[in-house]
């Protein structure tokens, strides 16, 4: 049992760094990024790819940390003409091709099957202490970035982005920081990610993963860091919580795949009804 | 702040609700094992089919007297068709529920990590339906029941080859099992001096798959190999039969499996091979068994072997005398010098690899597969 | 040639009566609905369920189409009114619990393997070099018909009128008299009843099954984004597209660039293909090729 708790809530900090990532973007920036896993995907190949030719782990993170600011500096590009339902779909298309092109460039990717033997750096209790801390460290980070200027900026941008840019803010240049900065983390996290699991395949790039992050980030709270980590250990409580309902109550194991996906969408939609600014909901300063 | 530790000592406690309730879950007094399915995800067709099977054999224990004088249970966890549910429902078989056997997965990509996560805990997994050569590596308490898709491949490219296909276009779907078969039947029929005029990883879950039976087409082959499973295999059927392909010779790489929602009149004439998904008198049983519980046949070539794999399982249970990993593993070796299966004698090698894995030329006649 | 034509048409009669839909509701609830496409997968169950019930199939297509539009009638009345008051963010969310609820209940109630229906197999239509089944040809020309009697309502009737001025300017058509709630209400049901009918219809060549829905997804919204949302018309143009791009990506013969006879592009990047087109078509034309959303000023 105790072992099952650690693993849990190890998937829960992995988790809950990219939703700290997503947070910067949509939360604070308000940005509507839908392909945002493939910040996370670039981080797990570029680990699984490093490995497998023999670099050492770090590196492979240094270079998944670099692709996914690179891509996201081509996606705030992009969002420059874009307005935001159009550019929701096509992070989610930018995603998508990136998942073809791992499923079929094998000789890069290992193609379906994926790719192996990722070194776990360390085992069990051990790599959940690294990643609380790092998540420890990431959540800080984020907390100083939100109530410094930068994140002033980004919230007056997602509020009032006509009074932002006449304020002298370049609304370009934030968006890129914002998305720049959240890719960067979310790559580490995918990076971890690929390194607990031993493994990286395309699943890790489908859509179905970011619309979880974003279903952590809406239970928990948009933009609102202890919102965001509760969003999170619900969200896993849930998935884990299933297998084990299944039993006591007694369904039939035909039912178990249907019951998993029903509870995550009738808990989604139930906070979404009755609290729809997420369990704990930004605090606004108020002009006094 | 107070809102905050609140809801965080909620979340807390429901983990912790769980590691108590866990163990008044589980029926208490009941041997169980464990077996990680596709039940939602792309494969859910394998999984589900599988999973019937599984519970046919956990009925046949128990109408058998269940194993060590009590009722016979096998945990059935949904593997999401991703790696990470997988493992999840894995280690929650291990952790909390301390089972000695887990079987699965189906596809390579979830089998080998969740292998390599059973073997690392010490509990025997046997894989059923996953043909990837990495599987032999997995590990000293994993064994495998069914033919890797080496012995597959030189299977079905010798048959194609002694059917007179020198020039042939391969169709396999684009996921870990297509690209191994394609790969592989490429490499084998190569080897015997024959041609793949073109290679076709098709996606899976379109509308139509004109667009890539056109472009195989125009290859000009002798003979279409190919496999596919789901909905799209009967798109695909009727399609090639709507287009004119099939005036050259179709060969499916597990025909039942190919053919299993396609009408009979447009199977009709299609040859392939088959991993022995029941063979003999016990594998006729077997599935006059499955026919009856289900009122319709299987329809994956995977059922027969997980089968075997729960019966082979509560078989060594009853040997070993009690349900610690590594007594039953010994048990299972030992039952592995010869079992009589559904899928045949099941005997494994030095590795725990299965010894002459069955496989079947066939051709589909008059509505149903039928020996060639 | 001729084949070629035949498959983009097919491929885009696939996806063209569910990208209508979803850009004719989306022009008056402005928030891009994700449980759309599982509208497609509730009618076509429907569709074989009331067919394996004995309802003659076009009666049952109709019957599907209906039911799943009081439904979507009946979830924007009790969910996504509401979600909205909280923005858009929050109803695309929303949609995507509606969407997993839909899945999972549609799993739990007919099972995992897909319902293949029991068409008669009738020799394909030969038309020169290419060939059509009836099926097909049932299927496209609903679907020409439907979208040529939308189209009608859009432009040549008052509640065509209204529904596009309350998509332009909602303040101003309810301060002009226009019902804003009925018509939203009326447009909702149409647009779920078609994304119903074009479910079934998609289901007769596929048939029923669990990820019909989601395998819509990708492709419909593309090209909902390609016509511009809340242009209809412009979403099956988009299909069109999609459909064509898909099939020209799959036909060129690339063997002249590479010196062999035969070079054709893997049609695993069908799919990637499409999706490039539309990152392209967005970088040139921001709102959609057919830019006629009217934007705050």
């Amino acid at each position: 049992m105790f072992d099952f708790l650690v693993s849990a809530l190890t998937f829960a900090s992995l988790y809950g760094l990219m939703a700290l990532g997503l947070n910067l973007q949509a939360g604070y920036g308000g940005l509507l990024n839908f392909g945002h896993i493939a910040f996370a995907g670039l981080g797990a190949y570029a680990t699984g790819i490093a490995v497998q030719a023999g670099y050492s782990p770090w590196l492979g993170m240094a270079f998944g940390v670099l692709l996914a600011m690179a891509l996201g500096g081509c996606v705030a590009r992009l969002g420059r003409k874009l307005a935001s339902d159009y550019w929701g779909i096509a992070t989610l298309a930018i995603a998508e091709i990136l998942r073809v092109v791992a499923t079929n460039e094998g000789w890069l990717t290992g193609g379906a099957q994926g790719i192996g033997a990722i070194p776990r750096l360390f085992d069990g209790v051990g790599f959940l202490v690294m990643m609380l801390v790092l998540l420890g460290i990431a959540t800080l980070l984020c907390q100083r970035l939100a109530d410094g200027r930068f994140g002033r900026a980004l919230r007056l941008m997602r509020e009032e982005p006509q009074l932002a840019a006449c304020m002298g803010y370049d609304l370009t240049s934030l968006k890129s920081r914002a998305i720049m900065a959240s890719a960067a983390l979310t790559a580490i996290a995918g990076s971890l990610y690929a390194h607990f699991m031993s493994y990286v395949g395309p699943d890790y790039l489908l859509a179905s993963e970011t619309f979880l992050l974003w279903t952590m980030l809406m239970i928990g709270g948009l933009s609102n860091l202890r919102g965001v980590l509760l969003g999170v250990l619900l969200v896993q409580a849930a998935y884990s919580l299933v297998p084990f309902a299944k039993d006591y109550l007694g369904f039939d194991s035909d039912l178990a795949g249907a019951l998993r996906l029903g509870l995550i969408g009738a808990i989604l939609l139930a906070c979404l009804m009755w609290r729809s600014e997420g369990l704990i909901p930004e605090k606004v300063r108020k002009i006094a | 702040m107070p809102f905050k530790f609140r809801s965080m000592l909620i979340s807390t406690s429901m983990f912790f609700t769980l590691a108590t309730a866990a163990p008044f879950a589980s029926a208490a007094d009941a041997v169980q094992m464990g077996a990680v399915l596709s039940l939602t995800g792309a494969n859910a067709t394998v999984g589900e089919d599988v999973r019937r099977a599984v519970k046919l054999a956990e009925d046949k224990v128990n109408a058998d007297g269940g194993v060590l004088g009590k009722p016979f249970q096998v945990l059935v966890e949904d593997s999401g068709g991703n790696p990470t549910t997988a493992i999840n429902a894995a280690r929650k078989l291990v952790s909390v529920d301390k089972v000695p056997v887990v079987i699965g997965e189906y596809s390579s990509g979830i089998s080998i990590p969740m292998g390599q996560y059973l073997v690392k805990e010490g509990v025997v997994h046997i894989n059923i339906a996953s043909t990837s050569v990495k599987i032999r590596d997995l590990g000293s308490s994993s064994f495998n029941l069914i033919g890797l898709e080496d012995k597959g491949n030189k299977f079905s490219s010798q048959d194609a080859w002694d059917l007179g296909f020198r020039n042939v276009a391969v169709l396999a779907p684009n996921n870990a099992y297509g690209q191994g078969v394609a790969h592989g039947f490429r490499a084998e029929f190569e080897k015997l001096g024959g041609r793949i005029v073109n290679e076709t990883l098709y996606t899976a879950g379109q509308s139509t798959y004109r667009r890539e039976l056109q472009q195989i087409a125009r290859s000009k082959p002798d003979a279409y190999i190919y496999t596919a499973y789901g909905q799209e295999s009967a798109v695909i059927n009727r399609e090639a039969l709507e287009l004119g392909l099939r005036e050259q010779p179709w060969y499916a790489i597990l025909l039942s499996m190919s053919l299993s929602d396609t009408p009979a009149n447009i199977a009709q004439g299609q040859l392939g091979m088959e991993v022995g998904s029941f063979v003999g008198p016990t594998g006729k049983a077997y599935a006059d068994a499955f026919a009856a519980k289900y009122k319709e046949g299987m329809k994956t070539s995977y059922t027969g072997y997980a089968y075997d794999a729960v019966l082979m399982a509560a078989k060594a249970i009853e040997k070993a005398g009690n349900t610690e990993p590594a007594a039953v593993q010994a048990a299972l070796k030992e039952l592995g010098k010869g079992y009589d299966g559904v899928t045949g004698t099941v005997a494994f090698d030095d590795g725990r690899q299965r010894l002459d894995p069955p496989y079947a030329k066939l051709k589909y006649d008059g509505g149903k597969v039928v020996p060639r | 040639m001729l084949q070629f034509l035949i498959d983009t048409l097919l491929r885009a009669t696939d996806l063209a009566l569910i990208a209508f839909g979803l850009s004719l509701v989306y022009g008056l609830v402005k928030f891009p609905n994700i449980a759309h496409v599982q509208y497609a997968m509730l009618g076509a169950y429907l569709t074989f369920g009331l067919g394996a019930a004995g309802v003659p199939l076009p009666l049952a297509l109709l019957l599907a189409a209906l039911l799943v539009g009081a439904l979507t009638l009946v979830l924007q009345r009790l969910v996504f009114q509401r979600l909205l008051k909280s923005g858009p963010a929050i109803a695309m969310i929303g949609s995507l619990a509606i969407a997993m609820l839909l899945v999972a209940l549609l799993q739990g109630s007919a099972g995992t393997f897909p319902r293949m229906f029991e068409l008669p197999l009738k020799a394909p239509i030969l038309l020169g070099d290419a060939r059509i089944t009836h099926t097909q040809l049932y299927f496209f020309a609903t679907t020409l018909v439907l979208l040529a009697a939308f189209t009608v309502a859009l432009f040549h009737t008052r509640l065509g009128r209204a529904m596009r001025a309350l998509a332009g300017n909602p303040a101003l058509a309810n301060a002009s008299g226009l019902h804003a709630a009925r018509i939203t209400l009326m447009v909702t049901f149409a647009s779920g009843s078609i994304a119903g009918l074009g479910g079934g219809l998609l289901a007769l060549s596929t048939g029923a099954h669990i990820n019909l829905g989601h395998d819509l997804l990708l492709p419909v919204f593309a090209a909902a984004i390609l016509g511009g949302l809340g242009n209809p018309m412009g979403a099956v143009a988009g299909a069109l597209l999609i459909a064509f791009t898909e099939t020209l990506v799959t036909n060129l013969n690339f063997g002249w660039l590479v010196g062999r006879e035969m070079a054709f592009l893997p049609v695993s990047y069908i799919s990637g293909a499409a999706f490039l087109i539309l990152l392209l078509a967005l970088l040139f034309k921001p709102y959609g090729l057919f830019d006629r959303e009217v934007r705050r000023v």
